[in-house]
């Protein structure tokens, strides 16, 4: 007799956010897979909480539609609490840190990403672990192509490894203007779709500026 | 970690580019998380082949000799210098005559066929199967981490210098997300003209 396994393999892809001077993007394929089966090539992963924030959970999807659910309460009884006060991102993440640490012992088998404008009116990027342990930061990337799609973003974001070609310094770090990230998370997954099966189908990027949200679609390889 | 490929740990890549060709290796040796040691090279040369094993150390020099002998000996009975493809056929040919007992490496042969001249790369999986491509080929622990790179920063027809740097990158911000790659790189770029250019490349020392 075996046992029941609650956690399951079938997921969505992979998914990429990248925090700029005065924007935030997140970024995630469409296509929805069990193993080596295609679930869905239409299936969004980046779900709107509400208050400006957008949130990818790369892993099992079940349970990252039930963090989706928790966060949505969470946000609601915030609101109902105070006012209708809009839920900082800071705050959002912390709320994300309690809600997964509090299954510290039955954890949700999810690797969240979760962007926002921040106070001073900078692009945020959140990433957490399954249990809650999580960091601001200019980028990241989860899910099956997570391996394929960080360095890349370390090297084009952060400029890792690049020296200043007059100095021979390490290159100063510069804020991104919008079509640079865009362009970059294009070829990102451009990339990635080309060796990770489970990514593919189409790319959906949110953009989140201070003048509101704007939604993306690109095609990527469907084989 | 008790996968004997992932025991010491080790990348390589090779890329084409316009009528020259570029591998690169990292210089780390360690023992799972501990570093032993920072000037491990992994390619080697081969008259105008060039040769990169990743893997099991003890068959990274074990095999890398023992072609060394295989290569000689061909030269030596065919009395003319070994060409990039049968170079590769020599060392898939090798590898699966240990076909129930393999080596633990993982190979990358670069070269430019000296009648032709045209570029040539090809990777091997442990057991010898050929994989000629036309672009880029990688291999080692940081194998995925090396995919996205070459995926994104690779074009066509790049000169040596442009090949040199995309390889570099390549490798060192792959090497950055793989904790068992690293501590320093190496590259050989190949030209058509027989011009070889070796490199070593300081990075992160984590």
């Amino acid at each position: 007799m075996s046992r029941f396994n609650p956690y399951g393999d079938s997921s969505g892809g992979s998914s990429l956010a990248i925090a700029g001077a005065d924007f935030a993007i997140l970024a995630g394929d469409t296509r929805h897979s069990t193993g080596f089966s295609i679930d869905s090539r239409d299936q969004s992963q980046i779900a709107d909480l509400g208050d400006g924030l957008f949130l990818t959970s790369n892993g099992f999807s079940a349970d990252a539609k039930q963090l989706v659910d928790d966060l949505r309460t969470q946000i609601k009884w915030y609101h109902h609490n105070n006012n209708d006060h809009k839920l900082s991102i800071s705050a959002a993440a912390r709320t994300t840190m309690m809600l997964l640490y509090g299954k510290r012992f039955f954890p949700y088998y999810v690797n969240p990403i979760m962007i926002g404008m921040a106070d001073d009116g900078t692009g945020a990027v959140y990433s957490f672990d399954p249990l809650g342990s999580y960091d601001r930061e200019p980028s990241r990337a989860a899910g099956h192509a997570s391996e394929l799609l960080m360095p890349f973003l370390d090297n084009q974001v952060t400029f890792a490894n690049q020296l200043d070609p007059q100095t021979g310094e390490p290159r100063k770090r510069l804020d991104l203007d919008l079509q640079t990230a865009v362009d970059l998370v294009k070829d990102a997954f451009t990339g990635a779709a080309e060796r990770q099966v489970q990514v593919g189908d189409t790319l959906e990027i949110v953009i989140l500026t201070k003048d509101g949200v704007d939604r993306q679609y690109y095609d990527l390889r469907r084989d | 970690m008790s996968n004997p490929s992932e025991i010491n740990g080790g990348s390589a890549v090779a890329m084409i580019g316009k009528d020259c060709v570029a591998i690169a290796c990292d210089l780390r040796l360690g023992l799972q998380s501990v570093t032993v040691s920072g000037d491990f090279e992994k390619i080697f040369q081969y008259g105008g082949n060039f040769v990169a094993f990743t893997g099991l150390a003890t068959d990274v020099q074990t095999v890398s000799t023992e072609l060394r002998q295989k290569h000689a000996l061909y030269e030596m009975v065919e009395e003319r210098s070994m060409e990039p493809n049968t170079a590769a056929h020599l060392v898939s040919s090798m590898l699966y005559s240990r076909r129930f007992a393999p080596w633990f490496v993982g190979p990358l042969v670069a070269g430019i066929n000296s009648t032709t001249g045209e570029p040539y790369v090809c990777s091997f999986d442990s057991i010898g199967s050929m994989d000629v491509s036309h672009d880029f080929v990688v291999t080692g622990t940081a194998t995925n981490q090396l995919y996205g790179m070459a995926e994104s920063l690779y074009e066509k027809d790049m000169s040596p210098e442009q090949l040199f740097e995309t390889i570099s990158q390549t490798l060192l911000c792959a090497a950055d997300r793989d904790a068992i790659t690293g501590s320093g790189g190496l590259v050989y770029v190949i030209e058509k003209n027989g011009k070889v250019t070796k490199k070593l490349l300081k990075s992160r020392q984590d």
